[in-house]
């Protein structure tokens, strides 16, 4: 047992340790340029408590800080009576998320990633402002407390975000890819990148109404998002999910099937167990558009009377770390392919919309389902892509307009808004598009 | 801490270095319903330092200060290794020296009331939340953040200040049916506690707003006129002008940067808009940044036209402009990058009632409920909003959100009204080619300002 916690024993009556330790490498190219290379080790710890059934929580720097004891100690005493024990001994699965060889990157190898995909693009757009961001993080995670939980995770993260804001607009054309293991130049993304540029250099507003809308994987967050708010035990315990009562039930069309994948080979987003050291397993959430599962913390376990799912993570919707509180979260959201691809959603589609971002999401009543978010995207018609969006806003429901759904074969991680997600191509029958009068 | 900072950096080779590490000091105290989820009260530090070299740049964060040498060392290394890669050699703008350090001294200081006066204080506000029927949820947060930082570089400046800001803030989820609402409410944003006690007939008031909000009706997407209030109207020039002003985000953008020269008309002589760090009694002042610089008050636009940007010592010679004392970080994890401050419209001469009479169709939208922008595009929720109807207050509407593009809505500003008003809450995100950063000191203050057209998000 670590000596924080050996040393929390004899002062509270349960304590829990998390433990991050980061390396990252972060490189950043503007305009074709290399602007600066960061270089980070940043150490932090937390330390939960349940002192006299109160809980306290303290956080510091590294576990040989034991002021944080008495820290959390003096929380406990005015903290809210706990209604669940900290985290028992449990079997783990062995979850392999690491690469020596990405551990061993140096900046000099992160700069010739760069210049790798900054020759292929220039090579044929010179005319755009090439952004990259590349990145190689080892962390390790360790969870344990006095009630025998004990974890310890370690993971290489390398990953590569480039694109470039749309000449005379605002919005951007942004493509990423993430992996375990070194990356190697992304030929098949950057082509897919400069077909999309080449879409951004029209402008076309599709007239006010309802039109079917296709969401790229990394607009899936304007389904995924409201979904795992609404199926987190925090809001079904509190009963303001609009879903708190409908397990069992068709929520969403019968084409979508949602999954929390935390043990998926290969994957860097994989983890054996959550933020308060529960084991974390593979579990269904919507099984063909009914609502299978929900999402549990050791708190909102508790209170639903069913145990943690192992979703406890320290993450928010727009923040995530040591400093954060647990909440339930998905570790790994995957939905599974349909059939076909976007080409074909796109030809099939008459009049409508293809997003790949959405601006102001969390200003809207995600909570209960629904988005308003300026569309970032462009607009289909006579089945083909005839321009880019602008000042067009699109609005729905998941629990009501995603009835009508279908879904793309292909699909791909992303890491975005809320966590990563491995999705396909949505493709909505109707949603509420505000553009031309 | 200086002098062993100082000696550190008499050891580098490199054009430039600097280094801040920092002593924080954070409270928070969470309550969601009824459940107090989290109560801490702790310390933690970590530093962070930047290196030039042969006019490249890299940046380093670290967590134990006996690591500082071995990481600055680092990042000069990693600064060379850019050079080599730069055409362009990167500048920094003269700067003075200083040396004074900058201590702040509330009349009530939240560092010094106890856990438990903070923790009595918040109880209380969501007790009162609590007690209305209609409520089914509340979230009511106390988040105290104190920084002590100290900087050094390499030119000699030498000095400590502090950042020190308390907020009770939250949410207020009503039920009517089938519809949930939520409703924010924010007390404090400066480092005076005085200011988050006795704020009950406020947040009572807040309450009733919210239940109303249940029963009403969404509002109708399309084109309309519209008046925003102070708070939403903050937002907005915040979101969709105030970033475009932040010169880092037109480095590496030459398209935008061409479409923003100095002196481009921007909006009507009406429309004024300042930075002004000096307000300390709002969430966005200080008085020195990040990088050792003086904040100042930055004329952004001036009588419609624009007239100024904020910079970094990096920006302001890239674009040989003045410094500003914009370069700010949240913590030591993360770098400084170019922010606002305190940004303003600054007050006109219309009247509430003047602007509303002027609309036959639009809405009055209430309430910032966060905002999000991409270039000159922009979109932001109200919290509220109120349908006008043959120039009066009509119905209150539900789930409003505006869109639009900035240099079209700026010429739409057609009055600006004479009752400038400040949030009290900050709160901006922003990357900046890194990590976002969430920053607690940004303040937005406005007047009620109407605007011809805007397109309006709804459900309906």
């Amino acid at each position: 047992m670590n000596g924080l916690l050996t040393a929390a024993r004899s002062k509270v009556d349960q304590a829990e340790m998390y433990w991050a330790r980061r390396r990252r490498i972060d490189v950043l190219y503007r305009d074709y340029t290399l602007d600066r290379v960061s270089l980070d080790d940043l150490s932090s710890v937390s330390l939960r408590v349940i002192d006299d059934g109160r809980l306290g929580v303290s956080f510091g720097v590294t576990p040989d800080q034991r002021e944080m004891i008495d820290q959390a100690k003096a929380a406990a005493a005015h903290g809210g009576r706990s209604v669940f024990d900290l985290a028992p001994a449990a079997e783990v699965a062995d979850v392999d998320s690491f690469s020596d060889e990405s551990s061993r990157l140096r900046s000099e190898d992160i700069v010739k990633l760069c210049e790798g995909i900054k020759e292929l693009v220039q090579r044929r757009r010179p005319d755009i402002s090439l952004m990259i961001t590349a990145r190689v993080e080892a962390t390790t995670l360790a969870v344990e407390t006095t009630q025998g939980a004990c974890g310890e995770h370690r993971r290489t993260v390398t990953s590569v975000a480039f694109g470039a804001p749309v000449k005379g607009a605002g919005t951007g054309v942004y493509k990423a890819v993430s992996s375990v293991q070194p990356l190697d130049v992304p030929e098949a993304l950057i082509e897919e990148f400069l077909e999309w540029y080449s879409w951004t250099e029209t402008v076309s507003v599709p007239a006010t109404g309802r039109l079917p809308v296709i969401l790229s994987p990394e607009a899936s967050f304007l389904f995924a998002l409201p979904l795992c708010a609404g199926i987190s035990g925090d809001a079904v315990a509190r009963k303001t999910s609009p879903v708190f009562d409908r397990v069992g039930e068709i929520v969403v069309g019968d084409a979508l099937t949602v999954r929390d994948e935390p043990l998926l080979a290969g994957s860097p987003f994989s983890r054996p167990f959550d933020d308060e050291g529960v084991p974390c397993t593979p579990r269904t959430l919507v099984e063909k558009g009914v609502l299978r599962g929900l999402l549990a913390d050791r708190f909102s376990g508790a209170k639903l009377g069913t145990g943690s799912t192992g979703n406890g993570h320290k993450r928010e919707l727009f923040r995530s770390g040591t400093e954060v509180p647990v909440h339930p979260w998905p570790t790994h959201l995957v939905i599974d392919p349909g059939e076909g691809t976007l080409a074909e959603m796109v030809a099939s589609t008459e009049n409508g919309v293809l997003l790949y971002s959405g601006m102001g999401f969390h200003s809207g009543n995600y909570p209960q389902g629904q988005f308003a978010v300026q569309g970032v995207g462009f607009h289909v018609l006579d089945g083909k892509v005839v321009g880019r969006l602008e000042g067009t806003m699109v609005a729905g429901s998941i629990y009501q307009d995603f009835l009508d759904v279908a879904v793309s074969g292909e699909r791909r991680e992303v890491d975005g808004l809320g966590g990563p997600v491995l999705a396909p191509y949505l493709r909505v029958g109707g949603l509420q598009v505000a553009g031309r009068p | 801490m200086k002098d062993r900072l100082r000696s550190v950096l008499a050891r580098l080779d490199a054009d430039y270095v600097d280094v801040r590490f920092e002593e924080n000091q954070k409270t928070t105290i969470r309550y969601e319903g009824k459940d107090l989820r989290q109560i801490a009260s702790y310390e933690t530090s970590g530093g962070h330092v930047r290196a030039y070299a042969n006019g490249g740049k890299a940046i380093a964060s670290f967590s134990k200060v006996e690591d500082v040498a071995p990481i600055a060392e680092s990042a000069c290394s990693s600064a060379r290794l850019v050079s080599k890669h730069r055409g362009t050699k990167l500048r920094l703008a003269a700067a003075p020296v200083l040396s004074d350090d900058v201590l702040l001294h509330p009349r009530r200081d939240p560092r010094t009331i106890s856990l438990a006066e903070k923790h009595a204080l918040v109880d209380g506000y969501n007790r009162l939340v609590l007690e209305h029927p209609m409520v089914v949820m509340s979230v009511c947060e106390y988040d105290e953040f104190a920084s002590r930082r100290v900087f050094v570089n390499t030119e000699g400046t030498a000095i400590a200040y502090d950042l020190v800001i308390a907020n009770v803030a939250g949410l207020i989820v009503t039920r009517s049916g089938n519809v949930v609402q939520r409703v924010r409410f924010a007390y404090g944003g400066s480092d005076e506690f005085g200011r988050l006690v006795g704020r009950e007939d406020e947040l009572r008031e807040r309450v009733e707003t919210a239940c109303r909000l249940a029963e009403a009706e969404p509002a109708k997407a399309g084109v309309f006129p519209v008046v925003l209030d102070p708070d939403e109207a903050g937002v907005f020039i915040h979101e969709a002008f105030g970033h475009l002003s932040e010169a880092d985000g037109l480095q590496g953008n030459p398209t935008f940067r061409e479409r923003l020269p100095l002196g481009k008309r921007l909006g009507r002589e009406i429309l004024n808009v300042s930075d002004d760090p000096g307000l300390l009694e709002h969430p966005g002042g200080y008085v020195i940044d990040d990088e050792g610089v003086r904040g100042v008050k930055t004329t952004l636009i001036g009588e419609g036209v624009l007239r100024g940007r904020l910079h970094s010592r990096e920006t302001a010679a890239e674009f040989d402009e003045p410094l500003s004392g914009n370069m700010r970080a949240v913590d030591h994890q993360f770098t400084p990058i170019v922010r606002m401050s305190n940004i303003l419209i600054e007050p006109g001469r219309s009247t509430f009632d003047e602007m509303v009479s002027s609309i036959e169709n639009g809405y009055y939208l209430v309430g910032a409920k966060g905002g999000q922008t991409s270039g000159d595009q922009f979109s932001f929720g109200a919290q509220w909003g109120y349908r006008i109807e043959d120039g009066r207050l009509g119905p209150m509407v539900r789930d409003i959100n505006m869109s639009g593009e900035l240099f079209a809505t700026l010429k739409q500003i057609s009055m600006v009204g004479d009752d400038l008003t400040f949030g009290e809450r900050g709160g901006c995100g922003k990357g900046g080619g890194g990590p976002m950063q969430l920053n607690r000191k940004s303040g937005k203050g406005a007047p009620h300002v109407k605007i011809d057209a805007v397109t309006v998000g709804g459900v309906a």
